[in-house]
């Protein structure tokens, strides 16, 4: 990048061939005050209060958008500029209804604290007073026109970093409005509550119900974290005030893993289920009746010691969620396969796993998810291949990773689901297999890349191929329900892109062929770029920790152990459940046949109800522990808040009952 | 020594300001010395002498607050604006976006605890305006002290300014408009 060198208030700075004055100023640490730009997004000049006075320019012009040259003689502060900005402020305000003393970012606004640094202590024009709505209907959003000062950094946000372009500008003029879709109510419309547009906002117009009037921002203590939710892994940079949680912010929303979603963002502050609040051991009532911890870990240890000598060891079994984290599980595996010695070990998604890793290891013997690439690799992507999956919905960070390679880099996308088009506003083409024949259908898709391909074959493609010689892509695209015009498009799409990528998810997973994911395995290495050392495709797996819970081998049983309680002689079950809310639906068999069932949950729930011990678990908030993305970066959380005293980590009860077992 | 004579007023406002005002304490022993408080609603003094500086806190909603604020405009040398209502409507302009009917409809007959209620009109009562205006949209205004309330240093700071001479503008730092 060339460098170049301007003079800024009499001041020679460098910069670089490509900046805005804007930039070049702030990278020279000079003041330019703004409010419509919000690094990371693309800069419109909309709101004018960054004008600066240029040589040989007529008239201000606004640092954001002006391209920086060699030798530019710029002035960022001088009398009429300062007149200029202020004027502009007083227009502002008069525009909407800004009311400060009722606002709920007052102490937290741009165009406040812009107005303070420019002493508006009044206002010379009239005011507008215009009647404008409130948008509530979302459950997590209000957007407040009154205080919209049509900046447009939500509309960027939403369209530039999420991808989901939800929000635009609708109406002309001086009737200009934020609008979601066709202007309908947020709840409504596309928006995935996502919550980026909320700290986009420079202003109180966009705000978070669950964390109004809770706390202003400096009074807050702040506490970077991550969210261990989905796998993700998105950097959280918290508010914490008195030890409760006022507001979940991205520390950058435009920087790597920061947008957040619905569930890292808001979620959880507005959760009602009841916690577990103490250790509740079932009474000779039959009554499960809360006691101290240390009695009830006493009780839990004595009765494994005794259902061990009885039974064995397997006569005990241990089922953990993938949503606990690395260190609970490891002190789970260390119990149940370690001090009480049983086979009987599995995560409640195991069956995810077993699928994934067979499909993998049977082309390639081994690396298990290992060969799995990065998630920013879709956002180098032109062309990414969705299967069987609901981004948007279950990983929405993915999701969004998605839209934005479609929406910046023209990248296709192609959605192979035989139910739903996960993509709508973005898909560049859906091929619907008929149920059932989805493997067959992304076979015909490898066949027709390889008739396509010009480029000289690897090793890996010719053994593809030669796995393919019996597909005839014109029959078999029929077979599988699809127009083999639509295949060969795809076909085609998949050849001229640079970085192919597939991302897949529940959809495939759910009918346990590993099958369909050795084949989609084949299709991501014939299509993968040459330099790429590892196939591009990753799979969204389904709990917070579920990489980091299969990687220490929870799930290494041959079969699910939750669907199979009946037929292995099991006698008592250890379940951690963590943060995990799992409900009694999900544990098929839960009350036949066991003698004794401990669950070590956060939340109660009609699971728990059927235990004969709970032991109370913090949840990620509370506790500093390692988990791992589903792309395999292992990342610590850092507590936020401090759980009550009745509640200790889970490592620590499970180490707990461990050593009074081996006593 | 003559006094500094200083005369305040409040329209459509809530008296807090004038409550900040108070809040500055022990000061106000050492502004007594230096200033002489003529009409304003503590001293419950009701007719407007000349004065150095007239005050004012809140908006201007009716005619009768208009007709007061031109008065105290006529007989002070310097005013001096305290509070968002008075230098930018506040509060109180939150009726601003309604209909000046539908505001007296649903204030006197639409509440849930009214029964069978009646709008109150002229002259019984001084008509309101078409819209709640800061002060400086009816006169003059030299200085302002913004704030929901001003905080009590803030509007020392003001008095201070004045009686060194000089016309206050609040630094950055003080300013508040919550």
């Amino acid at each position: 990048m060339k460098e170049i060198t301007l003079t800024v208030n009499g001041k020679q700075v460098k910069g670089k061939e490509g900046d805005t004055v804007l930039e070049v100023c702030e990278a020279n640490n000079i003041h330019i005050p703004t409010l419509c730009h919000l690094k990371g997004l693309t800069d419109v000049g909309a709101c004018r209060m960054c004008v600066v006075d240029i040589e040989k320019e007529r008239r201000p012009v606004p640092a954001c958008t002006y391209p920086a040259r060699d030798g530019l003689v710029v002035q960022t502060h001088n009398e009429k500029l300062e007149k200029y900005r202020r004027l502009i402020l007083e227009l502002m305000f008069t525009e909407r209804n800004h009311l400060c003393a009722q606002c709920v970012a007052s102490g937290d606004c741009e165009l406040q604290s812009l107005a303070y640094e420019y002493q508006m202590d009044n206002v010379r024009y009239p005011y507008s007073w215009p009647a404008l709505p409130v948008d509530s209907v979302n459950d997590y959003l209000v957007i407040d026109h009154n205080r919209c000062i049509l900046c447009g950094r939500c509309i960027r946000t939403c369209d530039e970093i999420v991808g989901v372009h939800a929000l635009d500008f609708g109406h002309r003029g001086w009737k200009d409005m934020v609008i979601a879709d066709l202007n309908q109510p947020l709840g409504t419309s596309s928006c995935i509550s996502c919550g980026a547009c909320f700290q986009a906002c420079p202003t109180g117009a966009i705000f978070s119900k669950n964390s109004a009037y809770k706390g202003k921002p400096q009074e807050c203590q702040k506490v970077n974290t991550i969210c261990p939710i989905c796998g993700i892994g998105c950097e959280i940079e918290a508010l914490v005030k008195d030890n409760r949680l006022v507001r979940i912010d991205s520390p950058d929303i435009t920087g790597k893993r920061g947008i957040l979603c619905d569930k890292g963002r808001f979620a959880l502050l507005s959760r009602k289920d009841e916690r577990v609040k103490s250790a509740l051991v079932r009474n000779g009532r039959g009554k499960l009746e809360p006691q101290p911890l240390s009695k009830a870990i006493d009780t839990v240890a004595k009765k494994l010691a005794q259902l061990k000598a009885q039974y064995g060891s397997n006569g005990i079994a241990g089922i953990a969620s993938s949503q606990a984290s690395t260190n609970s599980l490891k002190a789970f595996k260390e119990l149940i396969a370690g001090t009480i010695g049983s086979d009987l070990i599995d995560t409640l998604d195991g069956d995810t796993y077993r699928t994934i890793i067979k499909g993998i290891n049977g082309p390639r013997a081994q690396g298990g998810l290992d060969i799995e690439t990065s998630l920013e690799e879709i956002l180098k992507a032109d062309c990414i291949i969705v299967v069987g999956a609901n981004p948007l919905g279950s990983h929405p960070v993915a999701g969004s990773y998605i839209a934005r390679a479609v929406r910046g880099n023209k990248a296709k996308l192609i959605i192979i689901d035989p139910a739903q088009n996960a993509f709508p506003y973005h898909a560049t083409l859906w091929l619907k297999p008929k149920e059932g024949t989805e493997q067959l259908a992304v076979n015909v898709l490898s066949k027709a890349v390889i008739e396509k391909s010009t480029k000289k074959d690897s090793a890996r493609t010719k053994e593809v191929a030669a796995s393919l010689k019996d597909i005839n892509v014109k029959q078999n695209s029929k077979r599988a329900g699809i127009d083999s015009d639509d295949l060969l498009e795809a076909a085609d799409m998949l050849s001229k892109a640079k970085h192919n990528i597939i991302v897949y998810g529940e959809g495939v997973l759910q009918h346990k062929n590993p099958g369909l994911i050795t084949s989609l395995l084949n299709l991501a290495t014939i299509v993968s770029s040459q330099d790429k050392e590892r196939p591009q495709i990753i799979s969204l797996k389904p709990k917070g920790n579920s990489r980091g819970a299969w990687d220490i081998g929870i799930a290494n049983s041959s079969q699910s152990i939750i669907k199979n309680l009946t037929s292995n002689n099991i006698k008592a079950l250890y379940l951690l459940l963590s943060d995990d809310y799992v409900d009694a639906s999900e544990l098929p068999n839960l009350s036949t046949g066991l003698e004794f069932i401990v669950i070590q949950s956060s939340y109660l729930s009609s699971a728990t109800s059927k235990a004969d011990v709970v032991l109370p678990s913090p949840i990620w908030t509370e506790v500093g522990e390692e988990y791992t993305t589903l792309d395999g970066i292992a990342k610590l959380t850092s507590p936020l808040v401090k759980s009550s005293d009745d509640i200790k980590a889970d490592a620590e009860i499970l180490r707990e009952i461990s050593q009074q077992m081996k006593k | 020594m003559t006094k500094v004579k200083v005369a305040t007023i409040w329209l459509e406002a809530c008296a807090g300001c004038h409550m900040s005002f108070l809040d500055i304490d022990e000061a106000i022993i050492e502004l007594a010395d230096k200033v002489e408080f003529t009409r304003t609603p503590i001293t419950d003094i009701k007719d407007f002498p000349q004065v150095d500086v007239g005050i004012v806190e809140g908006s201007v909603g009716n005619t009768e607050e208009e007709e007061v604020l031109k008065e105290l405009r006529a007989h002070c040398k310097i005013l001096m604006a305290w509070g968002d209502c008075a230098c930018f409507g506040g509060v109180c302009a939150m009726r601003n976006t309604f209909d000046k009917e539908e505001v007296l409809r649903r204030g006197y007959i639409e509440t849930e605890s009214t029964y069978k209620g009646k709008i109150p009109c002229p002259p019984g009562v001084p008509a309101l305006l078409d819209q709640v205006k800061p002060v400086n949209h009816v006169v003059k205004v030299d200085c302002y002290v913004p704030g929901c309330p001003p905080e009590a240093g803030a509007i020392l700071y003001a008095l201070k300014e004045l009686l060194a001479g000089r016309i206050p503008v609040l630094p950055s730092d003080m300013m508040r408009f919550d």
